[in-house]
């Protein structure tokens, strides 16, 4: 299903750019393992290790955090938006 | 009745509140709204993009007390988007709170700013916040963030989060016991370089105006006593995409297990993971704290500084530039230091080379 995956500009750096990249997936977990897959250095940003996020990083399906729904395993629909959210400094 | 005759009313109602007469014409604010803003005692820590425009929109709001903390000084390349300051300033080498202070003072002289010129740390942010009504975050750093976080649990004070970079925003309101808190969102801050900073990435200062402006829409409705309207989620907004969102995190007290407000575990406000020395991301540079003590006496190291530089100092600070090293090895250094001892050395991110100037002609 295609997915729409939200990049805030900290990210775009490793996306060369791109604010949105679609994937197929079924579940955010595998909407984020087909990011990371196309981009070199998204993984280490995302992922503390494999199935745990970094605790600076939040990700929304569609303004709800997916820690309320079911974490990395939460499924997503075709037409859903999934939004990285990390921390941020600046000010 | 005519919204004219209700303006005419209001200001008969108190003379020294004819200033704020559009605002009050606001029903949920009102006259007795204005009064709470009078009365109410805000800490604002930072003043550098976000913190001017909380300060200038939050003065001529009519919040009677506002205490501006800053550590730093102002930079030409800051006039971009730090509202409150202009080239004078920089001229008269004035620190960013005694700037905002002054400019605030032309604005409206009936809200009374403290400016203290100080690193915000885990030994002195109590003492700033303890007789507040509200904690706004003007900073650039999370350590300095999670540090107004665990004061905020401690003392049940509200702070409101507030962070840009380039054209993107996040704003948070804060409500201890009631809503989240900033480390059941962001546990922790991302490693060292991990991301961009403004200074790296740069910053635009519309961004900076609509985080700013939200925050300080939050707090007057905190201090009014309009609870109900009070934002309960995490706003992210994009201004380039055109990208606006409310997320909600409104479980995020339960679900996270976070050490400030389900623990009470104040790692910050402790000192575990504070520091004397922090370097500024994106600036080359590192500033050193120093223990609470007396001033320093600015005539006595200028005059040592005159073999290498050309100091200039007022009763603020004192600013050189350093040139160490012969030939390929010559490193240019800019030196600034705070009447608390507190200096800023440019040139360099590392420690070690910090301190060593700062012991060289500052003495430790």
């Amino acid at each position: 299903m295609a997915i729409k995956i939200r990049i805030p500009t900290p990210l775009r750096a490793v996306t060369n750019g791109a604010d949105m990249v679609e994937v197929q997936a079924g579940t955010v977990d595998e909407a984020l393992k087909h990011l990371c897959g196309q981009f070199t250095g998204m993984e280490k940003r995302l992922y503390k290790q494999p199935g745990e996020l970094n605790r600076f990083v939040n990700i929304y399906v569609n303004d709800e955090d997916i820690r309320f729904l079911n974490n990395l395993q939460t499924p997503i629909k075709d037409g859903d938006d999934v939004s990285v959210v990390p921390a941020i400094a600046g000010g | 009745m005519a919204l004219s005759d209700l303006a005419q009313e209001l200001e008969q109602a108190d003379p020294s509140l004819a200033r704020y007469n559009r605002q009050m014409l606001w029903a949920p604010i009102g006259v007795e709204g204005q009064k709470k803003l009078k009365a109410a005692r805000v800490l604002m820590v930072g003043c550098g993009a976000l913190g001017t425009v909380l300060a200038n929109t939050l003065s001529r709001a009519g919040v009677g007390h506002l205490t501006i903390i800053d550590r730093d000084f102002i930079e030409l390349n800051n006039l971009q988007r730090q509202v409150l300051f202009d080239q004078q300033d920089i001229k008269d080498q004035l620190p960013k709170s005694v700037a905002a202070q002054r400019k605030i003072a032309g604005i409206n002289s009936d809200v009374h700013v403290e400016a203290v010129v100080a690193d915000v740390n885990h030994n002195n942010i109590e003492q700033y916040a303890k007789d507040k009504h509200l904690l706004l975050d003007g900073t650039d750093n999370f350590e300095t963030r999670f540090l107004i976080n665990d004061v905020s649990i401690k003392l049940n004070i509200p702070w409101i989060y507030g962070a840009c970079i380039s054209a993107m925003g996040l704003g948070m309101v804060i409500r201890p016991g009631i809503t989240p808190c900033l480390r059941c969102i962001f546990e922790t801050s991302p490693p060292a370089g991990m991301n961009p900073t403004c200074d790296t990435a740069g910053v635009l200062g519309p961004t900076v105006n609509v985080v700013a402006s939200w925050q300080a829409m939050e707090a007057m409705k905190l201090l009014t006593g309009n609870i109900d309207a009070v934002s309960t989620r995490l706003f992210s907004f994009d201004l380039w995409d055109n990208r606006f969102q409310q997320l909600n995190v409104s479980r995020a007290r339960e679900i996270a297990d976070c050490p400030a407000c389900k623990h009470h575990n104040y790692e910050y406000l402790s000192g575990k993971f504070g520091s004397s020395t922090t370097a500024l991301c994106g600036r080359n540079a590192v500033q050193i704290s120093q223990p609470p003590g007396g001033k320093v006496d600015f005539d006595h190291i200028a005059a040592n500084l005159r073999s290498v530089g050309t100091p200039t100092f007022n009763k603020f600070m004192l600013k050189c530039a350093i040139g160490e090293g012969q030939g390929e090895r010559r490193k240019e250094y800019e030196l600034t230091l705070f009447a608390d001892g507190r200096a800023i050395i440019k040139g360099t991110h590392e420690a070690a080379v910090a301190k060593a100037i700062y012991a060289k002609y500052v003495g430790s």
